[in-house]
């Protein structure tokens, strides 16, 4: 009898360990992931969403509202007036505007001359430098990933040391380097039996100075990256590839390559996005010139906007450059990214 | 066979000597920063140029210091930077973490949409911003500099992508030991975050203490200058003095090549996380 009743207990006992370890388990569930207190999380995250909307959002959209309007002046209306009770909030109009329709963005794409120079000199940066750039990180990449070698981490801080090194700083450093008569350029070329080259006194001479400055700077930042994804490729493709024969070039045209695709993509993506939007470069060693001959397009927008103050004209550069540099991207995407 | 060996052996010499000249190539524009810095600006037009540095940085940097006050500049800079990383940071870790470790309406849309953000450049933005900090009163002031791009897409990113690694189960002890929500994100998710929130401050840091076209339209009085701003006004004075440019080069690329050595892990950590995007 005793020892029936003792059953009894340890059986509810065991029932009751089983039924709170069931709610502790759902109540954990739960738990995980939705918070006690409601409003936690819109807490957490409105901070970086006022910032956003005011300091991101708002100006994208009105930067597109913009180019629709020529600018007149800073406004001083309002532009909307609530009154809540005691308190009035009124929002004064942000700028004294004239609409003008889709004129701008005709007479950017058929009549401004200037424009084109400095789209075609921007596309002429881009098309020689980032082939340029890539294929010496590349190449770097693919040596400094070869197994012999020594002092691998000394070789990778050396050749990164540009990315610490600010835009404008650098290319103080370039003024300097590529300057006409007293350049070391043109001293090591004179050095070597050949004639100076006027960098900076001639179209050409200016283009390939901004192009060898913004290799320079960027050569170590997309070495590293493709270091790192030379890494992830399986050592066991390149085995199987030698097994098969194939020599050093083979391996590098079959394996590798295919293998850093991606990561190759998005060097070449994210390059060709930075080269459309050069401005510090051009801006310090060439400002712009000679005659026009360095203008990019943010410089482009840069002078309409803040010096002649066509801040309607200016925006809608720069929607056509977003435009235009997002089809580039999406194009290269497609070709570039078939698996 | 020995052929073979032979070409292996010219193989490894090739590399290393393409590596070496691409190291020249690299240090060449650096070292020619510290010469011109360090010899006066009339030896440096002379012919054969000066190619090894001088003495005379001091000297030149007080005459730096007399044409135009670097040392101000480099105030602002440090104050711009400092309080651009420091607030980014405290806003994208806290939105992160709601991302990452809590459940409510429209977060993912919400997710999506501020990457969708992070292809929009920089110069979209310009023209609007300039519009709101005159008609607020706010160009010349360093809150106008700072306060844009503070809640930064790819912060926020990087950090919702790293503190999903922090299991819940942490939290969650954390909770029954009486922790109170707000504890949990900076006595608990912080401080296992700090590479990640490293990597993050000098990604930060870096691209305000480079920025250029931005403050180069908000900031018009001397006074309130960043570096970059002084060194362009140095470039573009009448008279071009190459020897007090090269002072402040170097002394505007110094602290960033200190970083650079001392926490080149998390350097290396940011170029990376900002080339992964999924």
């Amino acid at each position: 009898m005793a020892l029936s009743a003792i059953r009894s207990r340890v059986r509810s006992l065991e029932a009751y360990q089983q039924l709170s370890d069931r709610v502790r388990y759902t109540r954990q569930d739960i738990s995980a992931g939705i918070p006690e207190i409601p409003w936690l999380p819109y807490a957490y995250i409105s901070p970086f969403f006022i910032l956003f909307g005011i300091f991101l959002l708002f100006p994208t959209a009105y930067t597109l509202y913009l180019s629709f309007f020529n600018y007149l002046g800073v406004a001083n209306e309002v532009l909307l007036s609530v009154t809540m009770g005691p308190v009035t909030v009124s929002i004064p109009q942000i700028a004294n505007l004239e609409f003008v329709g889709l004129s701008h963005y005709e007479r950017l794409v058929f009549r401004d001359g200037l424009f084109h120079t400095s789209l075609f000199n921007t596309a002429f940066i881009f098309l020689v430098q980032v082939p340029l750039m890539v294929s010496v990180g590349l190449a770097t990449a693919v040596v400094l990933d070869s197994k012999f070698i020594r002092a691998k981490g000394l070789f990778r801080t050396l050749i990164a040391l540009p990315v610490a090194t600010g835009l404008v700083a650098y290319s103080t450093i370039f003024l300097l380097l590529f300057n006409d008569q007293a350049g070391l350029i043109n001293y090591v070329l004179v050095q070597l039996g050949l004639s100076p080259v006027a960098w900076l006194g001639s179209a050409w001479g200016a283009r390939m100075t901004i192009v060898l400055a913004v290799t320079w700077r960027w050569l170590g930042y997309n070495m590293i990256i493709l270091l790192a994804g030379l890494q992830t490729v399986p050592e066991q493709l390149y085995e199987a590839a030698e097994i098969d024969g194939a020599g050093r070039w083979q391996k590098f045209r079959y394996v590798t390559l295919p293998q850093i695709q991606p990561v190759l993509l998005f060097v070449v993506v994210s390059s060709t996005i930075g080269t459309f939007q050069i401005f510090s470069e051009p801006y310090i060693i060439t400002g712009g010139g000679p005659s026009n001959a360095t203008i990019t397009v943010v410089q482009y927008i840069y002078n309409q906007a803040f010096l002649q103050l066509n801040l309607g004209y200016a925006s809608a550069v720069s929607v056509l450059l977003v435009i235009i540099v997002s089809a580039m991207s999406i194009v290269q995407i497609q070709y570039g990214g078939e698996e | 066979m020995r052929t073979e060996t032979r070409n292996e052996a010219l193989w490894k010499f090739g590399a290393y000597i393409f590596l070496m000249v691409i190291v020249v190539l690299v240090l060449i524009p650096l070292y020619w920063m510290i010469v011109a810095a360090t010899i006066p600006q009339s030896e440096f037009f002379s012919w054969p140029p000066r190619i090894i540095p001088g003495l005379q940085w001091f000297d030149n940097f007080q005459a730096l210091q007399e044409n135009i006050d670097f040392l101000n500049s480099m105030w602002n800079s440090i104050i711009i930077s400092v309080s651009y990383t420091a607030l980014s940071l405290v806003l994208c870790s806290m939105a992160g973490f709601a991302f990452a470790k809590y459940e409510f309406r429209f977060k993912e849309p919400l997710f999506y949409f501020i990457l969708a953000t992070l292809v929009l450049p920089i110069q979209l933005l310009i023209i609007p911003l300039f519009l709101l900090m005159v008609q607020i009163g706010w160009t010349n002031s360093y809150l106008a500099v700072i306060l844009p791009w503070a809640a930064n897409p790819l912060g926020i990113f990087l950090m919702r992508q790293n503190m999903k690694a922090i299991p819940d189960s942490l939290l969650e002890s954390a909770r029954m030991d009486g922790a109170t929500e707000f504890q949990l994100y900076y006595k608990i998710a912080l401080p296992t975050m700090l590479p990640s929130l490293a990597a993050l401050s000098i990604i930060l840091f870096l691209n305000q203490w480079q920025a250029f076209l931005y403050p180069l339209v908000i900031l018009q009085d001397p006074q309130m200058y960043t570096i970059p701003l002084a060194l362009a006004e140095l470039v573009g004075q009448q008279r071009v003095y190459f020897d007090q440019i090269m002072v402040a080069t170097s002394l505007a690329v110094t602290p960033i090549f200190v970083v650079f050595l001392t926490m080149q892990q998390y350097f290396i950590k940011g170029i990376l996380s900002g080339s992964v995007k999924q």
